[in-house]
């Protein structure tokens, strides 16, 4: 293998396999997320918060490698913290966006970490903006992302419509997620979003037993009932 | 091939009642083929610590040195000798600070560590892995191509509150039929057992094959 | 150059070409000692409790039957490690005294968040290399908080946890038996029970359980807390006949300075 192929995990590191996503409405935005941490095929924690604070009205929501992206988090997160000492005023959603592209563009080559940032400023109203793994930047209306958002472009695609509100804007995160989860081993566990509008950032959980439930098969064999009742066991013969 | 092989050799300390023994083969190789039969791997530090360095042999005279040096500029900083725990993790540092390129070797420490309050002597043995993992143990340490046979032998052997002399024949015997059963190690052997008042150094009669 | 060589800090990679040379002529490096290790850590109703077996491995040979694999930050502050020996080692010691210089130049008593921090930063800017898997805990002023810190320097906060190549047998354990609140006496019979699950299922853990327990007023290292696998009495001793062993040469060096004092004249010394 020649190429370097930037979606290769080094061995033993802590993947995000992940189904995230972020929604923009009217007044604000909705960040949701599964909760699933895997090392190989063993969860290494069922409960992640994938979520994660940088501003107090921008969060982003991070995939792939999970040092990589608390790394570059963390970076942003220090970054916009002296952003607002220094200039006197809160950043917006789209300077954020950019110090992620900056660092994930620029390490592009030592980085998996495919990150949306989400949130509200005073000049743009809410915003969301994708950052894929070779470190563009994008501004969409809804964005997904991780290994679980392959199965939902589709849904997403056939599902969403301009000038929603804040609760129907929220059924479609939920909804888009638990679909991603069912179908992605490396997503699951519960969903966590936030809501992030002028007034505040909200967080909602949804727990795993309670995740909105979609189709699901029926038995296609007979069952065993209509088969009748099984053969009286019979004692083996021994001469 | 590991490169332990390359150049050969095992050594082995042990814990005595107020007493220590360290112990080396005297073999060095190169890979296959016998090169001299009088190469020692241990060294003194102070009186009262001895280090043993089996692996690969440019680093043995490299670590000796730098030990040496590392010694030489403690005892002159600190007015005092160093003592086995000190000097174990002055082992240690020199060796991590090489993580990502060390030196070939798995060192052996030997000793009698002395109490500051009371002034007694108690047997001090310690040894590393090639990052400077230290690995204190209460009975013996092995390193060395013959590791796994020491290990064996020495589990067998080792009993608690030895006298030096009955510590000299049984570390003697555990490395003796340790690298006999090696093809690294082997050519005659080196024990040097340390008590509180002397130390006694003696080449041991050992298969030349 | 002795002031550039006396200010040099960090690691040495002057030899890392010769043993890349020997590397791709096959040279197999010797195997570091690592501690297979299972090492866990859960929260009680006044703070922490962390867990660890005492078995360091170098490949297949058990290189270490009672090492301490629970190594002090601060004293409220403790951090189990797995994976690497020498990292693990290396890198508790080297945040303990960042640490330590800490609380002094701040004059606080440092979090437990700040250790991790330090942890991770030090452990992503390695990439990997340095190859420790640890459990950090402790209690500071915000409270008890417990932590994973992956080799590659991601980290997890998680009322239990477990890590190590028994961290899967210990997992099962807390995931059927741990509960909010525990008491205690409870916590720590979780703990040793989670450790006793990886020494007795996985290979890489064995020999003793030690225990340490951090609350707000004090900190309990509870050093081989259970010894479930210790050695029994030989039934017969293997002493050798002096005189087994044949020797060659004999070199003695006496410890003991002699000295004779000779009186020159026998006047007193005038004191007067």
């Amino acid at each position: 293998m020649n190429t370097v192929d930037v979606q290769q995990l080094k061995s033993g590191e802590v993947n995000l396999g992940t189904s995230i996503m972020a929604v923009q409405f009217e007044g604000g935005v909705v960040v949701g997320a599964d909760s699933r941490t895997t090392t190989g095929s063993y969860i290494a924690n069922r409960v992640t918060d994938k979520l994660t604070y940088v501003h107090d009205r921008i969060y982003c929501c991070r995939s792939g490698s999970a040092a990589d992206t608390q790394a570059v988090a963390d970076i942003v997160h220090y970054y916009l913290q002296t952003f607002t000492q220094f200039i006197g005023r809160p950043p917006t959603v789209h300077i954020a966006a950019e110090t992620f592209q900056q660092l994930c563009y620029e390490n592009k080559d030592a980085l998996s970490a495919g990150i949306i940032v989400a949130g509200w400023d005073k000049e743009n109203g809410p915003s969301v903006y994708n950052i894929p793994l070779g470190g563009g930047l994008f501004r969409q209306p809804w964005a997904i992302g991780g290994s679980g958002s392959t199965y939902v472009y589709g849904y997403c695609d056939a599902t969403y419509r301009d000038g929603w509100g804040r609760d129907e804007t929220i059924e479609f995160v939920k909804n888009t997620l638990a679909l991603a989860m069912s179908r992605d081993g490396s997503s699951g566990g519960v969903i966590r979003m936030a809501v992030i509008t002028e007034d505040g950032v909200e967080r909602l959980f949804v727990p795993g037993n309670e995740l909105p439930k979609f189709w699901e098969g029926h038995e296609v064999l007979p069952t065993v009932a209509s088969v009748g009742p099984p053969p009286p066991v019979v004692p083996m013969v021994v001469e | 091939m590991s490169i332990m092989e390359y150049n050969g050799g095992s050594v082995i300390a042990m814990v005595g009642k107020d007493c220590v023994a360290i112990a080396s083969d005297l073999r060095l190789g190169n890979q296959a083929l016998t090169v001299a039969t009088n190469f020692e791997k241990i060294f003194p530090v102070t009186d009262r610590i001895y280090i043993g360095l089996p692996g690969l042999a440019t680093d043995v005279t490299t670590l000796r040195e730098r030990f040496r040096y590392r010694v030489n500029m403690y005892t002159i900083k600190e007015s005092r000798t160093i003592e086995p725990s000190t000097f174990a993790h002055l082992v240690s540092s020199t060796l991590y600070e090489r993580r990502f390129g060390p030196y070939f070797i798995e060192p052996i420490i030997a000793g009698l560590e002395r109490n500051p309050a009371t002034g007694e002597l108690s047997p001090y043995i310690a040894g590393a892995d090639l990052i400077g993992c230290l690995n204190f143990a209460k009975d013996f340490v092995v390193a060395g191509t013959a590791s796994d046979k020491l290990f064996g032998v020495a589990e067998g052997l080792w009993e608690p509150g030895l006298e030096p002399e009955d510590l000299f024949e049984t570390i003697s015997q555990t490395l003796l039929n340790a690298v006999d059963r090696d093809a690294y190690s082997g050519w005659g052997a080196i024990v040097h057992v340390i008590t509180k008042d002397k130390v006694i150094s003696r080449t041991l009669k050992g298969r030349m094959d | 150059m002795a002031v550039a060589a006396a200010a040099q800090t960090g690691f040495d990679f002057s030899s890392a070409s010769r043993n890349a040379y020997l590397a791709e002529r096959g040279v197999k490096l010797p195997n570091a000692t690592s501690t297979g290790t299972t090492i866990v850590g859960c929260l009680f109703q006044d703070g922490i409790v962390l867990g660890a077996d005492t078995r360091a491995t170098a490949g297949p040979i058990v290189a270490d039957k009672n090492c301490e694999k629970i190594h002090y930050v601060t004293e409220s502050i403790r951090c189990c490690g797995a994976g690497t020996a020498a990292d693990t080692e290396f890198v508790t010691a080297l945040i303990s005294s960042n640490m330590e210089l800490h609380a002094l130049s701040t004059g606080r008593k440092p979090r437990v968040v700040t250790a991790m921090t330090m942890l991770k930063q030090h452990l992503f800017r390695y990439q990997g290399h340095v190859g420790a898997a640890l459990v950090l805990g402790g209690v500071d002023s915000t409270g008890a908080h417990l932590f994973t810190i992956h080799p590659h320097g991601s980290t997890d906060k998680l009322p239990y946890v477990t890590m190590g190549s028994g961290s899967l047998a210990a997992m099962a354990v807390f995931e059927s038996k741990w509960q909010p609140n525990l008491s205690r006496q409870a916590a720590i019979d979780l703990v040793a029970e989670a450790i006793a699950a990886g020494i007795f299922n996985d290979l890489g853990s064995g020999s003793n359980i030690d225990v340490c327990v951090i609350a707000p007023e004090k900190t309990d290292m509870l050093r081989n807390y259970i010894m479930p696998n210790e050695r029994v009495q030989k039934e017969k001793t293997y002493g050798f006949r002096r005189g087994t062993t044949a020797w060659t040469a004999e070199k003695i060096r006496s410890l003991i300075i002699n000295e004779e004092v000779t009186q020159v004249g026998n006047e007193a010394m005038d004191t007067s």
